[in-house]
């Protein structure tokens, strides 16, 4: 599948596209538009204003994007707070890790295209499941 | 610039766009018309304010626009500005207060500060000379607590 976003890859974009690899569509192909009008016939939009797969009420792309496909991996929905925090900061959750993720993606997003942002970020994102997810398992901070 | 009604009832939504607007730095020109510095970030989050507005049932739409002289511009920047300067003194005058205080009331107090220097920092789009110097103040104020083992 199409994948559509806009262009100018920030936190929430570049973890729903590895979430979208991940879970959702393991071929998925991206393209990048500045403007919601040039989003081709057949590909989803996601992450940008009138798409379905976007910011909804409080909740960020990546957490509409968990409902909608039913995915609860308490793993995922642990990163979510850590995403939504790092997009929005309107702390409505306990994430330290957010401001930190927040300036990795800014930065990288200064020096590389969108394409080496999602190819970049996605080991990062790989490691914060596998950290996240033996934190969980433990109970606490895996060393 | 966001340009937006909201139905008067329910108020849940629109006190939810109006701290929304707030904690991002957005000035008020008039009363449904708000600005913000034109960057990727800001026009981005402008966006999810319309869309919010949309889904209560309101009415909004975003523009770029500059003001037609620069004494407006720099009012409008000056109004954004004292605010937050203000703030930074408040922030400030709270860590030099806190110097003295109890070990325990020390690491509290800098905690709350740190996440109070955080907001204001995400809304201050014009850092006014107080930020360092609150920055500093706070720089201090951990330089005194010992971190508890």
């Amino acid at each position: 599948m199409i994948w559509a976003t806009r262009a100018g890859c920030h936190v929430d974009r570049a973890a729903c596209a590895w979430l979208i690899r991940r879970s959702i569509d393991n071929e998925a192909t991206f393209i990048f538009v500045e403007d919601p009008a040039d989003v081709p016939e057949g590909a989803t939009p996601f992450d940008m204003r009138g798409a379905d797969l976007s910011h909804h009420g409080d909740h960020c792309t990546f957490e509409t994007m968990l409902k909608r496909y039913r995915l609860d991996d308490p793993v995922l929905w642990d990163i979510a707070r850590i995403v939504h925090e790092a997009d929005l900061a309107d702390e409505r959750f306990d994430a330290p890790e957010a401001p930190g993720l927040d300036v990795l993606l800014r930065g990288l997003s200064m020096v590389l295209t969108d394409d080496e942002v999602l190819a970049t970020s996605a080991p990062l994102f790989d490691g914060l499941y596998e950290y996240r997810n033996r934190a969980l398992l433990l109970g606490r901070e895996p060393s | 610039m966001l340009a937006y009604r909201m139905p008067r009832e329910p108020s849940t939504p629109r006190i939810a766009v109006w701290r929304r607007l707030r904690r991002l730095g957005a000035a008020q020109i008039v009363d449904g018309l708000v600005a913000l510095p034109l960057d990727a970030r800001n026009k981005e989050q402008l966006e999810w304010v319309a869309e919010r507005v949309a889904d209560a049932g309101g009415e909004a739409t975003i523009w770029i626009g500059t003001p037609a002289t620069r004494s407006e511009e720099a009012a409008l920047v000056a109004s954004l500005v004292e605010a937050t300067a203000a703030e930074y003194r408040a922030l400030r005058d709270e860590a030099l207060g806190a110097e003295q205080a109890e070990p325990a009331v020390r690491r509290r107090t800098l905690r709350r500060l740190r996440r109070a220097l955080r907001r204001i920092r995400l809304r201050d789009h014009f850092p006014p000379p107080e930020a360092e110097d609150a920055r500093r103040a706070l720089d201090d104020l951990g330089s005194l607590v010992e971190v508890p083992g």
